[in-house]
């Protein structure tokens, strides 16, 4: 009999030591190297493997890559977007995109997580949205979707029981996501209260850590997405020899007047066509944003958390702030004096604590051709972003001088009418 | 509170195995616990219908007691009379709650049935089929306790294969051989290899990565002569592949499981891809399911309409009967249309099939028969499957009638 159970059950319990043993080492079996093409590949794809993941990030940003943070605007790919520009004229940088339609501050700072090497004492560029800053924040099945448990346990390898780490481990607490898994959900909850994490709960996030980097070791190459390298290619075509600025701002004009021809608000023909359309026709689209305020939100927390991060890492980041179409805002009645007081907000949040670079393009809504679509950047305004990022990014810059206060943490910052930020700055000072 | 889907996760798997284990030692030195077997069961429904799923489990409770106190009351009153209306009586009673559940997201927007949970067609076929063998006689020690292990035999429970109360008493009230347990074992263990193949890569590989492309490719495509395009062929293979997939996986899990724990439950699927005919792929394709459509509706309506003499000839009495024994099969799997036009495609696909047969048979020498011509039927009944499949997967529903 035993011999026969041997036979049927030798070979499972040798898989099932072999993985165990192949994930739960530290050996890499030569995976950690990361062609350039599969870099070139990874850098467009705004795959979410790729953001999730650490192998590629971190290797291609050891190279030339520069991390782009931001959201849904990386995908509108013409021929000024950053990596068509940045390929075309040969620049010593290439963006490295991160995000995709959904990732706010939250995913971001988790997205660092895990490239924390990468980013210290270097430059990033980054895209606030303003439409992250709805009343409830980051959406739940978004977060979810993009949430990693490797970046998770990363964080938590060098967590050190302060403000961003209770408040990062608060944040994630109350998304459902957090629950997928248990011992992880208990010693966030340590996290949050403030209290130091067990022996056994480092050992098994240690342990859990190593099983997901072999696991994306193997696994974060496989089905990269190609389709956004093919666009980059294409679009870097239409693009004259020689970067001349007049010449460009000239040519992004024509291809945005171009393509959106069939509607009055100069958003781009295929965009309009996909669904915006019909929905039109409804009538519910007219003034639907009379009420809608980017004022208060808990986002204003999760932003600190990258601040906080980037601060730490002493890491230098050009902030760009798009604007929102006039001719769309218009129509859906968006308050534009809503967004200046935004824009007041966030630029006192980023100021206040020594982030000088900001590309504000808040006011540039009504520039003709500037905004590919409702609210996303496309020909004349991603070439106003490279007017600012290339020289940034190009040239040595001044190291700035952080002050971050935890302030901005709090509830009451996150609900503060911009109206009060001149005596909120006397009270808190 | 845990809570999993059957054969989801490989903490699920880890759990069966560290359950079985007591179990399987008990087999081999051939003991059976009736007492473990009801805990481990009780503890695996828990896994299932507990936790944020628990209004799935009171409705599973209050069902079974519904569905123990029809087959009980049935087979006591069976000792003394038969009668038809009786019995016809009892076996509405015991689909009524499938009937409600089925009709229920079409006459409320799509909205699910409270009373319903995962698993309740499955049960309502074993409960049927255990009424109808007490109307034949076949079945007359009926027990509630082995009816209860029967109905809530866990690695089952929520999608077959349909076991039948007497095979499955027989298995129950013994214990295998040692020779025979260890043969069960080993297929058992392999049968479950091969569903992580089945499920976890390829139903994964075509449903999860290759079908949502091709159904984007596919919405952006519409426009031509009924919104066909190429993506439209290829979700139709891609459907068929992961629906296969994810099926035959989930029964070799659920057959497998059965074998370590000494009952051989029947297998669900025999190589339905070299059925020569859609007769034969019947019975090769679900087959637990086409047996119990087969002996308890279409042998027993033919029977019907023969007493009564309602057709002139058997052929007729056939044809009508394949039709109506399809409809029956394709409104189960809901009131929709997609799912009615699947039955009856295939109604009538057996009809023609038939009538090919018959053809075939009396003009032997003009029809050719060779390698090449079943291949050819190989090939056209896997074709013809799929294009069913297509229908039945609601997407031409989407493709045509969303904007």
């Amino acid at each position: 009999m035993a011999k026969r159970l041997l036979r049927i059950f030798g070979p499972l319990i040798l898989a099932a030591i072999l993985v165990v043993a192949v994930l739960v080492s530290p050996v890499t079996f030569g995976f950690k190297h990361v062609s350039a093409s599969e870099e070139r590949q990874a850098a467009v794809s705004l795959s979410p493997n790729v953001l999730k993941g650490k192998r590629i990030k971190q290797a291609a940003l050891k190279s030339d890559y520069v991390p782009f943070f931001g959201s849904s605007e990386w995908s509108r790919i013409d021929p000024m977007h950053p990596s068509v520009l940045a390929q075309k004229y040969h620049r010593d940088y290439r963006p490295f995109l991160l995000g995709a339609r959904g990732t706010q501050s939250l995913t971001n700072f988790f997205v660092m997580q895990n490239m924390q090497g990468e980013l210290r004492n270097k430059k990033a560029v980054f895209v606030i949205s303003p439409q992250w800053f709805v009343k409830d924040g980051t959406r739940k099945d978004a977060f979810a979707f993009y949430y990693s448990q490797l970046q998770t346990t990363e964080w938590l390898s060098h967590y050190r029981n302060d403000a961003i780490d209770r408040y990062a481990a608060k944040r994630l607490l109350q998304m459902p996501v957090a629950k997928s898994d248990h011992f992880l959900y208990a010693a966030l909850q340590r996290v949050a209260a403030g209290k130091q994490l067990t022996d056994n709960e480092r050992f098994y996030l240690k342990t859990k850590q190593n099983m997901l980097t072999q696991e994306d070791q193997f696994f974060s190459g496989i089905n990269l997405p190609s389709q956004n390298l093919n666009k980059v290619n294409q679009q870097a075509k239409k693009l004259p020899t020689h970067y001349d600025y007049r010449q460009l701002d000239q040519l992004a004009g024509r291809i945005g007047k171009e393509q959106t021809g069939n509607n009055r608000f100069q958003i781009s023909d295929s965009f309009y066509n996909q669904g915006l359309k019909q929905e039109l026709k409804t009538g519910k689209l007219k003034d639907f944003q009379k009420n809608l305020s980017y004022t208060k939100s808990p986002e204003f927390g999760d932003f600190q958390l990258v601040l906080d991060q980037f601060a730490r890492l002493n890491t230098n980041v050009m902030f760009i702030i798009p604007p929102v179409n006039a001719k769309w805002s218009a129509y859906t009645g968006l308050s534009q004096s809503m967004l200046r007081q935004f824009d007041r907000k966030i630029r006192y949040q980023l100021e206040s604590q020594g982030f000088h670079n900001i590309c504000d393009l808040s006011d540039k809504g009504n520039v003709p051709y500037f905004m590919t679509d409702t609210i996303h950047l496309g020909w004349r305004g991603w070439l106003a972003v490279d007017q600012k990022v290339d020289p940034f990014l190009s040239q040595p810059q001044k190291q700035p001088t952080y002050k971050i206060n935890d302030k901005f943490y709090s509830e009451k910052w996150q609900q503060l009418d911009p109206a009060q930020l001149t005596q909120y700055e006397q009270e808190t000072k | 509170m845990l809570s999993f889907e059957p054969y989801g996760n490989p903490t699920y798997f880890a759990l069966l195995g560290v359950a079985l284990l007591p179990l399987m030692i008990g087999l081999l030195y051939g003991k059976r616990s009736r007492l473990y077997e009801t805990l481990i069961s009780i503890f695996f429904l828990i896994l299932t219908f507990g936790g944020p799923k628990w209004t799935q489990g009171i409705a599973l409770i209050i069902y079974i007691l519904y569905e123990v106190a029809l087959t009980w009351g049935y087979a006591v009153y069976r000792k003394q009379k038969n009668s038809g209306p009786v019995f016809y009586l009892m076996v509405i009673l015991a689909i009524l709650p499938l009937t409600i559940v089925k009709v229920t997201p079409a006459v409320e927007n799509g909205q699910a049935s409270l009373i319903g949970f995962l698993g309740i067609s499955y049960l309502t076929f074993r409960a049927v089929q255990t009424m109808m063998e007490t109307r034949d006689g076949t079945l007359k020690d009926y027990n509630i306790m082995t009816f209860l292990q029967f109905m809530l035999f866990f690695p089952t429970i929520s999608s077959g294969p349909i076991d039948r109360y007497r095979r499955f008493e027989q298995d129950y009230r013994t214990v295998p051989s040692r020779e025979k347990y260890l043969g069960m074992i080993q297929k058992g263990v392999r049968y479950i290899f091969v569903g992580f193949l089945y499920k976890f890569l390829l139903a994964y590989y075509f449903g999860t990565i290759l079908m949502p492309k091709l159904q984007i490719m596919a919405m952006h495509s519409r426009g031509g002569f009924m919104d066909l395009s190429w993506p439209v062929l290829g979700y139709m293979y891609a459907y068929s592949a992961d629906l296969f997939f994810d099926f035959a996986g989930y029964s070799l899990f659920a057959v497998g499981t059965s074998y370590l724990m000494g009952i051989e439950t029947p297998m669900n699927f025999k190589q339905p891809w070299r059925s020569p005919n859609i007769k034969d792929f019947w019975n090769r394709w679900h087959i637990t399911l086409s047996f119990w459509f087969r002996d308890f509706i279409y042998m027993r309506l033919v029977f019907w309409f023969m007493k009564h003499r309602m057709f002139k000839s058997p052929r007729t009495t056939a044809n009508v009967t394949y039709i109506i024994n399809m409809l029956v099969m394709g409104f189960w799997h809901g009131v929709t249309w997609y799912y009615i036009t699947y039955g009856l495609f295939h109604g009538v696909a057996l009809v023609v099939n038939d009538a090919w047969l018959r053809y075939k048979k009396k003009h032997r020498e003009s029809v050719p028969h060779n390698r090449f011509t079943q291949l050819f039927a190989i090939f056209l009944t896997a074709n013809l499957v799929c294009f069913s499949f297509l229908i039945f997967s609601g997407f031409l529903n989407t493709l045509w009638f969303t904007k």
